[in-house]
């Protein structure tokens, strides 16, 4: 994989046309200082008491679209599959991603109130991102860690994952939708039709 | 408690007979995904999935809700901490098996002064009064550390995502605490099922809201918890990302899910001083 990766990135400079930006290093300070605006912005939203819950989840809704690098994430996330689905399928993908993404952690998220965050000392730096550790605290609730995998996407920092205790939002969604894939037949559109359901699903709860 | 081990291996054995089809090497990609999966049982483990589904929506769900409506957040944190307290020994062990000397001092201060001031390990008084933090630690662990790969993923009813690693560490654990060889007789059997009774009840508890949210919003919990289990047993192998409870046995979903959503005023685990 890593090896994989740091060939892909060799071969990417020495072609012509392939834009390097996407592949640029995102410095560390600059991360942390993304996500310290970002998590701001959010336990902002979150703690308002002017805002209702439907309100306070739209807000950290809107954040969330901005903060998050949907494509590169959404193509992740759908692996190998990405290149089996036809141009019409990826962009529904890509929608309904964006859509139960955002809905999921501002259902999420929208609860958390009182919350409190703060950066943490470790950043791991790797290849092409940094992981900026915060530990988040609400009233009455163990802390925990939640570490924001940071990459610089065209110029601008950008969230491509989330980790929680250790475990990696990504991977496991990868996980998740290529089994729902292969178990519809190694196709996509199977992925999607689940997709769909899941998405009607919550609006008719929220 | 003690046929565990033996219960987990019969498993195995009968689950060799319902393998996944391994990808051809002429799809490399499929073929990395099966090996990255980690699961030739799957159309066993599945099964088992759906046995434990079962298992937990009549039985193992509800105890666990009633448990934490009826039973008041102290009560249930003098019960994960007596719980966790008599782990103490074994995860001494560990932590000496790992040549983990500081951890294994804060794991012995923390068994005398909590069996002690604790009133036999009910209040953590060592976190509370001291500022001493526990952690989690079994042999599966150690097993990992000295260098034994987990082995093919295991989904079993009751215990959850397992590997076969840690359950020959859970059996060991299970054989090397002196509780398994200290006292007989009638009362002390009702004591260690008591014991076991409230492991999983506690257990369950603690993944309560973690198991609700996978399963409203997974399109597919198994894979979900597979994934999951494995990112989160491998991080507190290499002991960072947050620490697991003291009461979490060696393996299942007693070593959390790794996404924390605990309810407001429900038990904390402790938290790592760093």
């Amino acid at each position: 994989m890593q090896m994989t990766r740091r060939a892909l990135s060799g071969l990417a400079l020495t072609l012509p046309g392939f834009s390097p930006s996407a592949l640029a290093q995102v410095d560390a300070t600059r991360a942390m200082a993304f996500i310290q605006t970002t998590g701001n912005a959010m336990v902002e939203a979150l703690n308002s008491t002017t805002l209702n819950l439907t309100q306070r989840r739209d807000e950290v809704a809107t954040i969330l679209r901005q903060a998050v690098d949907m494509e590169g994430t959404g193509r992740f996330i759908l692996g190998r599959w990405w290149r089996v689905a036809s141009p019409a399928e990826r962009q529904e993908y890509l929608r309904l991603f964006e859509e139960t993404l955002v809905r999921n952690l501002a259902g999420r998220f929208g609860e958390f109130q009182g919350v409190r965050f703060a950066l943490g000392r470790s950043q791991r730096r790797t290849e092409d991102d940094v992981l900026v550790t915060t530990i988040v605290e609400r009233p009455g609730a163990a802390a925990f860690n939640l570490d924001w995998r940071v990459a610089e996407i065209n110029g601008q920092p950008r969230i491509v994952d989330l980790v929680a205790e250790g475990t990696s939002l990504r991977l496991t969604q990868r996980s998740e939708y290529s089994s729902v894939v292969q178990r519809g037949g190694n196709q996509v559109s199977a992925l999607l039709a689940a997709m769909r359901g899941q998405l009607q699903q919550m609006q008719a709860r929220q | 408690m003690r046929f565990g081990p033996l219960l987990a291996a019969a498993l195995i054995v009968v689950g060799l007979a319902g393998c996944a089809t391994r990808p051809p090497a002429s799809d490399p990609e499929a073929l990395a995904e099966f090996e990255a999966n980690n699961d030739p049982l799957e159309p066993w483990n599945r099964g088992m999935y759906a046995v434990n589904d079962v298992v937990d929506t009549v039985l193992l769900r509800p105890a666990a809700v009633a448990y934490r409506t009826l039973v008041p957040p102290p009560v249930r944190d003098g019960v994960r901490n007596a719980l966790g307290n008599l782990r103490a020994p074994t995860i001494l062990m560990n932590d000496l098996l790992q040549g983990e000397m500081d951890r294994a001092g804060r794991t012995g201060a923390r068994f005398l002064i909590n069996s002690t001031l604790g009133l036999g390990g009910l209040v953590d008084v060592a976190e509370w009064q001291f500022g001493i933090a526990g952690h989690g630690e079994d042999f599966g662990q150690t097993l990992a550390v000295w260098g034994v790969g987990e082995g093919p993923f295991p989904f079993l009813p009751l215990l959850g995502p397992s590997n076969p690693r840690d359950l020959l560490g859970f059996g060991v654990d299970a054989v090397a605490s002196p509780w398994f060889w200290f006292g007989q007789g009638e009362i002390v059997e009702i004591l260690r099922l008591v014991r076991a009774g409230m492991t999983v009840l506690d257990t369950r508890e603690g993944v309560l809201d973690v198991l609700d949210q996978v399963n409203a919003t997974s399109l597919d919990p198994y894979s979900t918890l597979r994934s999951a289990y494995r990112q989160r047993r491998a991080a507190e192998i290499r002991h960072t990302g947050p620490v697991a409870p003291e009461a979490a046995g060696g393996t299942g979903f007693g070593v959390g899910l790794g996404v924390p959503v605990p309810a407001p005023g429900s038990v904390a685990p402790p938290q790592p001083q760093r």
